[in-house]
């Protein structure tokens, strides 16, 4: 019987003083992460809207949509936030358009892990830099080894056709609902 | 009486066994091979340009010097003369696209003989095939490189550069069979031409170097495996005479899964190991990322071969 | 009574002797999974070091109190403790390396440094010696994992800690920041520093023949040194 209240007070203690410590450090830590997070966010909205200075979270569980102003706090568009698979896995990438959605005006990777070489050459500047004043209506299409014609055409990767194709059916994808949202009214 | 005594002592065989010696030897069946490796090299150098040779010759050179030094660290006796680098440096060049850089082809020899070979003992001990591995290796450190096609010499305006299965794979582009089997398509040097391999494939099973077994069994089961899948939907699945004359399935069939060394020893095991390599080309090709799978298939079942044989071991008569 | 070792072969020993990667062959997970750059091996061996530190120690002072029926989950739960807290410290003032580390950093819990020096060593032996025995074993890593991610670096994006080493013109070999690059390095790692035990062991061998032949031949005996 000693040995039984010995075991369980042994536990018990190492378990209380651990769970105390960790909720002291996660009081300190947790606002900081936060932080983290926000920063991270509010530079992603930034870079897609390059004239914006500030913005508002949008209301909706659909996506994760925010509205961009610029420094008179007029509506300057929207930075959506949207994530689709890739070759390997998820993609996670930022796209910001302008007020009548129908044109984007700069793409940002979030999060990716495609192939390190191939795949992620999506994340460079002469990929993104197509999506500059892309016309994005009825949707963005891509061309494969030829330079774009079209005004809503981008041109693919060379040996990473795939990661750059689930990059426009994300942004599309994500376009698409945010058009639904607005005919609702609710953008 | 004692003369007739040491006359017949003499005549006894004294060392252990085995006492059955096969006239061919490892130095001459290694020729051979260079020599049935003559007509796809040709093709290759007709097709894509004497460049090619270079990038052969470079492959050769560092697979031999890889495998001196390797030796002498060793402290071994240096086999140079067996050819078995000098094959593997060929079949390593075949594999290459036309036109690839040559301190790539250097990398990808030196791999192919010190890890591929080498590292697991030497000729005889590798599990798997060498100039695969190398390619392998090649394939993972430059993608970019290992899939950037030369358009043939002769090429029509309709060919493109890329590879029948490529092709078919991202545009849908089916290629005609008649440049196919002549060798006026994109790809690797060697693999092109089906003619020129089948010549090459044809003389090393008329000579008996390799077991016709595993090349029948390979062909037939590609004809067995992508023939369903393009009886269930012909405009969906390319034909099965497309995917037996595409890529590198023929060269892989006569040249890589025959290795002796790589491949079963039994009959049946023979067999099992062709269907396999056939059916996990025909899943990469259909249902894989990448257009091409006949080197991975050929390496996967290379893991196998150990296991087959173990399945496959003739029973002793009587035994249950 | 056992032998007792000085506190300097104590540390060493981790370094080299039972060297937690090549000798003892423990945390390959993240190993082989976080040691595509530098800093990553750096950061990822730093966080174990300071987990097995603080939860050898504290191990250690309590393995008298500790009853034997429930001491395993008394260490995890101790090491669990460490590793959040250096999982929050982490996010919170490392977020970029935090990210490139990803779920590497909670899965310490389940490393098998950790726990197997607790095990072995910690609950075994007073805190000043388990201290030392962390350190070592820590280091240990640390060297694997930092020439690691510095082979796999400098061949796989030419650059070590992101200073560029090789030129341009070096075609940089993709598959050495891909897992089979992970494999591959580790292996030859392996391979070397067995090659050079090997060697070790045939020069003691040698000597110890050399030695015994001097012997025989005084006393007028031949005999055949079989290397």
């Amino acid at each position: 019987m000693k040995k039984v209240i010995h075991i369980i007070a042994t536990l018990t203690i190492i378990g209380a003083i651990s769970g105390g410590l960790l909720s002291i450090i996660n009081k300190w830590a947790s606002p900081l992460i936060a932080e983290n997070k926000n920063a991270e966010t509010e530079k992603g909205i930034f870079l897609v809207q390059p004239e914006g200075k500030y913005y508002e979270k949008i209301n909706t569980t659909e996506i994760e949509i925010y509205k961009v102003y610029n420094a008179n706090k007029n509506l300057i568009g929207y930075s959506l936030a949207y994530e689709g698979n890739g070759f390997q896995g998820k993609i996670r990438l930022m796209i910001g358009l302008t007020q009548d959605l129908t044109k984007t005006t700069s793409l940002e990777i979030l999060e990716q892990v495609e192939t390190p070489g191939l795949g992620t050459k999506i994340t460079e500047e002469s990929f993104k830099n197509q999506f500059k004043g892309l016309l994005a209506f009825p949707k963005i299409e891509w061309i494969k080894g030829k330079p774009p014609v079209k005004p809503n055409e981008i041109q693919t990767i060379t040996g990473a056709t795939i990661s750059s194709k689930s990059v426009v059916a994300i942004i599309n994808e994500g376009i698409q609902k945010a058009r639904s949202l607005k005919e609702r009214g609710l953008l | 009486m004692e003369n007739s005594t040491s006359k017949f002592i003499n005549k006894l065989e004294l060392s252990s066994s085995p006492h059955i010696h096969s006239k061919w030897s490892t130095k001459k069946v290694m020729w051979f091979v260079v020599l049935s490796l003559l007509p796809p090299l040709i093709s290759g150098i007709i097709f894509f340009g004497i460049y090619q040779l270079l990038i052969i010759a470079v492959s050769v050179f560092f697979a031999i010097v890889t495998e001196a030094i390797i030796k002498k660290i060793r402290k071994m006796k240096i086999t140079i003369d067996d050819g078995s680098a000098v094959v593997t440096g060929i079949l390593l060049g075949l594999v290459l696209p036309p036109n690839f850089s040559l301190t790539a082809t250097a990398i990808g020899a030196v791999f192919s003989i010190a890890i591929g070979k080498e590292l697991f003992g030497g000729l005889g001990f590798n599990i798997f095939n060498p100039a695969l591995i190398g390619r392998a290796f090649l394939q993972a450190a430059f993608p970019v490189a290992m899939t950037t096609w030369t358009k043939p010499n002769f090429s029509v305006d309709t060919i493109t550069s890329a590879t029948p299965l490529a092709a078919y794979k991202f545009d849908r582009v089916l290629t005609q069979l008649k440049p196919m089997i002549i060798g006026n398509i994109g790809g690797s040097i060697g693999e092109t031409s089906a003619i020129a391999i089948l010549i090459g494939g044809i003389f090393l099973i008329v000579v008996k170097i390799v077991n016709w077994r595993i090349p029948v069994s390979m062909i037939l089961g590609m004809i067995l495996f992508s023939g369903i899948f393009w009886l269930i939907d012909p405009i969906k699945y390319p034909n099965p005479l497309f995917h037996l004359f595409a890529g590198g399935f023929l060269l892989g069939t006569f040249f890589m899964a025959t290795d002796w060394v790589t491949s079963p020893i039994t009959a049946k095991g023979m067999w099992i190991f062709g269907f396999c390599i056939s059916l996990i080309v025909v899943i990469i090709r259909i249902f894989g990322g990448l257009p091409e799978g006949v080197m991975y298939a050929i390496l996967i079942m290379n893991a196998f071969v150990p296991l087959i044989n173990r399945l496959t071991e003739p029973r002793t008569f009587g035994e249950k | 009574m056992k032998k007792q070792v000085s506190y300097w072969h104590e540390f060493f020993k981790g370094i080299w002797e039972i060297n937690p990667t090549f000798k003892q062959i423990l945390g390959m997970c993240p190993t082989l999974a976080v040691t595509v750059s530098a800093i990553n091996g750096i950061a990822m061996s730093l966080a174990t070091t300071f987990v097995l530190i603080f939860s050898s120690f504290l191990i250690s002072c309590l393995r008298k109190i500790i009853p034997n029926q429930v001491r395993i989950a008394a260490y995890i739960v101790i090491i669990a403790t460490f590793v959040t807290i250096a999982d929050l410290i982490m996010k919170a003032k490392f977020p970029v390396l935090s990210k490139a580390l990803g779920p590497f950093v909670p899965l310490i819990v389940v490393n098998c440094i950790i726990l197997g020096r607790a095990e072995a060593f910690a609950s075994k032996n007073p805190p000043i010696r388990a201290i030392l025995d962390a350190l070592g074993n820590g280091a240990g890593f640390f060297i694997a994992l930092t020439v690691m991610g510095s082979i796999r670096e400098l061949l796989g994006s030419r650059t070590i800690l992101g200073y560029q080493i090789l030129p341009l013109s070096f075609e940089p070999l993709l598959v050495m920041i891909l897992p089979a690059g992970a494999f591959i390095t580790l292996g030859l790692l392996m391979g070397i520093s067995n090659s050079i035990i090997e060697r070790k062991k045939k020069i003691e061998h040698n000597t110890l023949i050399e030695k015994y032949k001097d012997k025989m031949s005084s006393t007028h005996l031949s005999i055949k040194s079989s290397n």
